[in-house]
């Protein structure tokens, strides 16, 4: 397959400079298997295979773009294609800067992170997995829900200013398992990312759900009171958070347009608690990393925030041709984030609720439907969701109704940050707007944050007052 | 290549497959044009075909798409393989409400087809908006055409064969400036559909030109405002964000699949229960809330659900009480069942699906709520003490059974005894669903009616963006907290 598609790049590119177009061309695949669960049954076994190809062409300052979903033995669809991208660029308006196409220097293959007998892990694998990751959990009153979902992704690029190609091929599983209550109505979740095969522990999972299962079927689930809690939250939680500061923090050409908490003169200054550090790693693998961006750049370790100093903005080629400034090698679907460990031995959940504690404290592992209410402060909002806790003061432990968190990053990575466990975790945080792209953030398994209000809560079992 | 569907069909239920469809999208076509501050940064089309096969097979599904149709065998076969090992693992039996097979077809109306107009004069368009929203005060300006045009063919093994010829366009346009203490700020047009075809006819220049002055004239009164404090105040909703408010705490929370637990493991669940249907005051008995697929000028009006049920114009709360939901064929047995009666006679018709390469679920038509008696938006003004006008969705965050939301703003006017006072800045509005809507006080008239289009509902996993819209009134809700 991999033949194929190189030798329909070739072609596809000698298509263009036979007809003079300057153009680059956007090969992307993905094999796709999603089995679904919901009340305890399989609720959607699905598939797709996809080929995707996505023509640019640039004439000077203007630029046009074609897409098409297709087969890949369909090479005179694709060269159509070529010919309508050709055909698009001589009505569009000129750019007031002049886009680049970067010249590959060499071919480059890097298949490191694909593992054949993850991206086509049997039906009766998956299913078997998910059955031994609940077993004995679930019944009458909790119900199973929850995803497998695993597949490959292959990305190719080549333009018609070199005849070298770029060619990725990854494989990429994310388990998802919720464990909800008819009737009390609570959710716990526990989750798993795996980049091969071997990454797979169906009984890890297991223990995680078993130990939230044991606590939320012992305590009955009450009302917060609103106010300011000190809050340790969750590897996802976390990841959701610093997704958000990848979006409206450190991506230069948000800041440039004024859609940033972070400003252009922030950099080299201490804008959080010197316990953050952010890296955008591509040597990680639980990352789906690349190791090479779209534009041809090596990917390395790039520091974004160091002991809370802002190291550097990150920018798009596209960005950085616009406003002048050199591309950073963060032309990618998406980036490596890292957020360092801490000091604290604390990195587990019995870990956590065993540990003295002189305030109660309120566990939050998942921020559900987060939201950006003001970018220019980093000032988010989102609910709890899954697996929340209070621990209290005299070390016992309350089941919480859901919690509305409404607070501006600077202060969740400011001063208020008090601790980070030592150990770190990957979480995946893909979502298959469109198409496939394997995404994971790397955080410490926990963190404290002090001092923070909690605006709304729930009021009651059914979630409604009327 | 209809006759080779059907023989596909015929062959999976003779191998013992209890139900079959396909939707074979000969040709999906969108093209997106962004015009940044003069610059054209986006000009790209696509344009995709392909077919999805659903198999229902001892009451559990399989689906499988390809965009590659000349191996159908192997495509139906997948799909009933994925069946086969869904059905090693069933605790509720699929069942499928009864249906009356078609043999019909659905054209969306349209006078003009956008993709017959020439890329020069689309970005002319663009070029000539950007112009207009070139004025002091104005840091960022983004201009917005999307075009969708889609063939669909639907074939199913209860003998239902249709066709579906649909065009929309969405356009809008936005500002953004910079406030004196650095913050950024927005203002955004997106039209309403207020005439009867959704074609390249309803890029109306004027239309748009009037409202670009608009747009900018309050963007530079928010930039000089005060921030909107902390308070609990009557909230008046403006169409432009009663449409989100509606969708996201009407709509999405009345949605079977979520009601029924089908949507737990991602986007969440609703505070409904089965039971509440007939019994629940959702809201004031100001509040009539339907489910109407029959509009002719929206992208939630398509003839025919992804089921091949037909569209349909149903209430979902009537004056105050919740009546109905949002369905398709599979949920409304099992919501009976759950329920111990009969809620539901049947599929209303609204089982969608974003593309050939995704299973159809629940999703919205056009969520709308009836007009009401009112008056005037100057009319509901002036019985309004102490209130807060408010317009334009800046962010959304709804609790994960649609139980509480907050919402941010673009502008907000203060009311003080029935009279308009200060526009402030950074306005929001949260509150729990049901005693939100119990507080509905006033619902203006028709003239105060609009429908909103949406074009990117998000549900589902594999997710699944879809189209459609809200026809909403203005609507005031006393006693609400603002400013956090």
């Amino acid at each position: 397959m991999k033949d194929q598609i190189l030798q329909t790049l070739r072609i596809l590119r000698a298509y263009a400079i036979k007809k003079g177009v300057d153009a680059s061309i956007f090969y992307y695949e993905e094999e796709s298997f999603l089995m679904r669960f919901a009340n305890s049954a399989v609720s959607l076994n699905t598939n797709e295979h996809l080929v995707r190809i996505e023509i640019t062409v640039y004439e000077g300052r203007k630029r046009a773009s074609y897409e098409m979903i297709t087969s890949l033995s369909d090479i005179e669809t694709m060269k159509d294609g070529i010919d309508t991208a050709a055909e698009m660029v001589k009505h569009v308006q000129p750019l007031d800067y002049t886009p680049s196409v970067k010249v590959y220097s060499e071919n480059y293959i890097d298949e490191s992170c694909y593992d054949d007998s993850l991206a086509h892990i049997s039906n009766e694998e998956r299913l078997a997995y998910i059955n031994e990751a609940v077993e004995g959990l679930n019944n009458d009153d909790i119900k199973l829900s929850g995803i497998f979902s695993c597949g490959a992704n292959t990305t190719a690029q080549i333009n018609t200013r070199s005849e070298n190609i770029q060619y990725f091929k990854s494989s990429d599983a994310q388990i998802s398992i919720v464990l909800s209550h008819a009737a009390l109505n609570w959710e716990v979740s526990s989750e798993q990312s795996a980049q091969k095969k071997s990454d797979l522990n169906p009984l890890q999972l297991r223990s995680e759900l078993r130990f939230l299962v044991k606590h939320y079927v012992n305590n009955t689930p009450q009302q917060l009171s609103s106010g300011r809690y000190d809050i340790v939250f969750g590897s996802a939680a976390v990841s959701e958070l610093v997704s958000i500061i990848d979006w409206i923090g450190i991506c230069g050409g948000a800041m440039k347009r004024g859609f940033s908490f972070i400003k252009e003169d922030d950099t080299g200054k201490k804008i959080f608690s010197d316990k953050f550090s952010l890296t955008d790693d591509p040597t990680r693998r639980e990352t789906f990393p690349f190791s090479r961006d779209i534009t041809g750049i090596v990917r390395k370790p790039f520091s974004i925030v160091e002991n809370g100093v802002f190291r550097s903005f990150t920018w798009y080629q596209d960005d950085a041709d616009e406003f002048g400034v050199e591309a950073t090698g963060h032309t990618v679907m998406h980036k490596s984030l890292v957020v360092h460990c801490g000091d604290k031995r604390v990195n587990t959940l019995s870990e956590l609720m065993s540990m003295p504690r002189d305030r109660d404290t309120l566990y939050i592992p998942h921020l559900h439907y987060m939201n950006i209410v003001n970018p220019s402060k980093g000032l988010i909002t989102a609910s709890s969701r899954f697996g929340a806790l209070l621990l209290k003061r005299d070390g016992s432990m309350a089941v919480p109704y859901n919690v509305r968190i409404t607070q501006c990053m600077s202060d969740i990575f400011g001063d208020k940050l008090a601790w980070l466990s030592d150990k770190q975790c990957a979480y995946n945080t893909s979502v298959s707007y469109g198409a496939r792209n394997p995404t994971a953030v790397i955080t410490p398994k926990f963190i404290l944050v002090n001092d923070l209000e909690i605006s709304q809560v729930n009021l009651s079992v059914d979630k409604r007052q009327t | 290549m209809r006759k080779r569907l059907k023989q596909q069909i015929d062959r999976l239920r003779a191998a013992g497959a209890a139900y079959v469809d396909v939707r074979w999208y000969p040709s999906e076509q969108t093209e997106h044009l962004m015009m940044w501050n003069g610059n054209l940064k986006n000009a790209s089309a696509s344009c995709e075909s392909g077919a999805g096969v659903r198999v229902l097979y001892k009451g559990a599904w399989g689906f499988s798409a390809s965009s590659d149709t000349d191996n159908l065998t192997a495509l139906f076969d997948k799909a009933f393989d994925n069946a086969r090992i869904a059905a090693e693992c069933v605790s509720i039996a699929v069942r499928l409400a009864d249906k009356h097979a078609v043999q019909a077809e659905f054209r969306s109306p349209n006078k003009i087809d956008p993709f017959s107009i020439s890329l020069a004069e689309k970005t002319a368009f663009l070029k000539k908006l950007d112009q207009e929203l070139n004025q002091k005060g104005v840091t960022q300006r983004i201009c917005e055409l999307t075009f969708m045009k889609k063939q669909i063919v639907y074939l199913d093994s209860e003998g239902s064969e249709i066709e579906k010829n649909i065009i929309e366009v969405f356009p809008s346009i936005e500002v953004m400036g910079v406030d004196a203490d650095g913050e950024s700020h927005l203002r955004k047009y997106k039209p309403h559909i207020n005439a009867t075809t959704r074609g390249w006819e309803m890029l109306d220049p004027g239309m748009f030109s009037e409202n670009a002055q608009r747009i900018v004239a309050e963007l530079n009164q928010i930039l000089l405002a005060q921030t909107c404090c902390k308070d609990e105040r009557s909230v008046i909703l403006l169409p432009d964000i009663m449409y989100l408010q509606t969708h996201e705490t009407i709509g999405h929370a009345l949605e079977l699949d979520r009601i029924l637990g089908y949507e737990l493991a991602f986007a969440g669940g609703s505070f409904v229960k089965p039971s509440d249907f007939g019994m629940l005051r959702y809201g004031s008995a100001k509040l009539t809330a339907r489910a109407d697929a029959t509009i002719p000028n929206s992208p939630g009006s398509f003839g025919y659900d992804d089921d091949g049920v037909a569209a349909q114009n149903n209430l979902l709360i009537d004056k105050g009480i919740l009546v109905g939901a949002i369905t398709g064929r599979q949920m409304v047995e099992q919501a009976n069942d759950f329920a111990h009666k009969i809620i539901f006679n049947g599929s209303s018709g609204a089982n969608r699906a974003q593309s050939f390469y995704r299973v159809p679920i629940e999703r919205m038509t056009n969520i709308n709520i009836d007009p009401g008696t009112d008056g005037t938006l100057d009319d509901i003004i002036s019985t309004t003490e102490k209130g807060i006008i408010l317009d334009g969705e800046k962010s959304w965050s709804i609790g994960s059974n649609r139980e509480q939301f907050h919402f941010a703003t673009e502008i907000g006017w203060l009311v003080e005894d029935g009279r308009v006072t200060d526009v402030v800045k950074n306005a929001t509005y949260e509150g729990d669903t049901v005693k939100f809507y119990n507080s509905l006080s006033a619902v203006g008239d028709h003239s105060t009616w609009k429908v909103c289009q949406v074009d990117n509902c998000g549900k589902g996993q594999p997710n699944q963006v879809m189209q459609l819209g809200h026809g909403v009134p203005v609507c005031r809700f006393d006693n609400v907290r603002i400013g956090n």
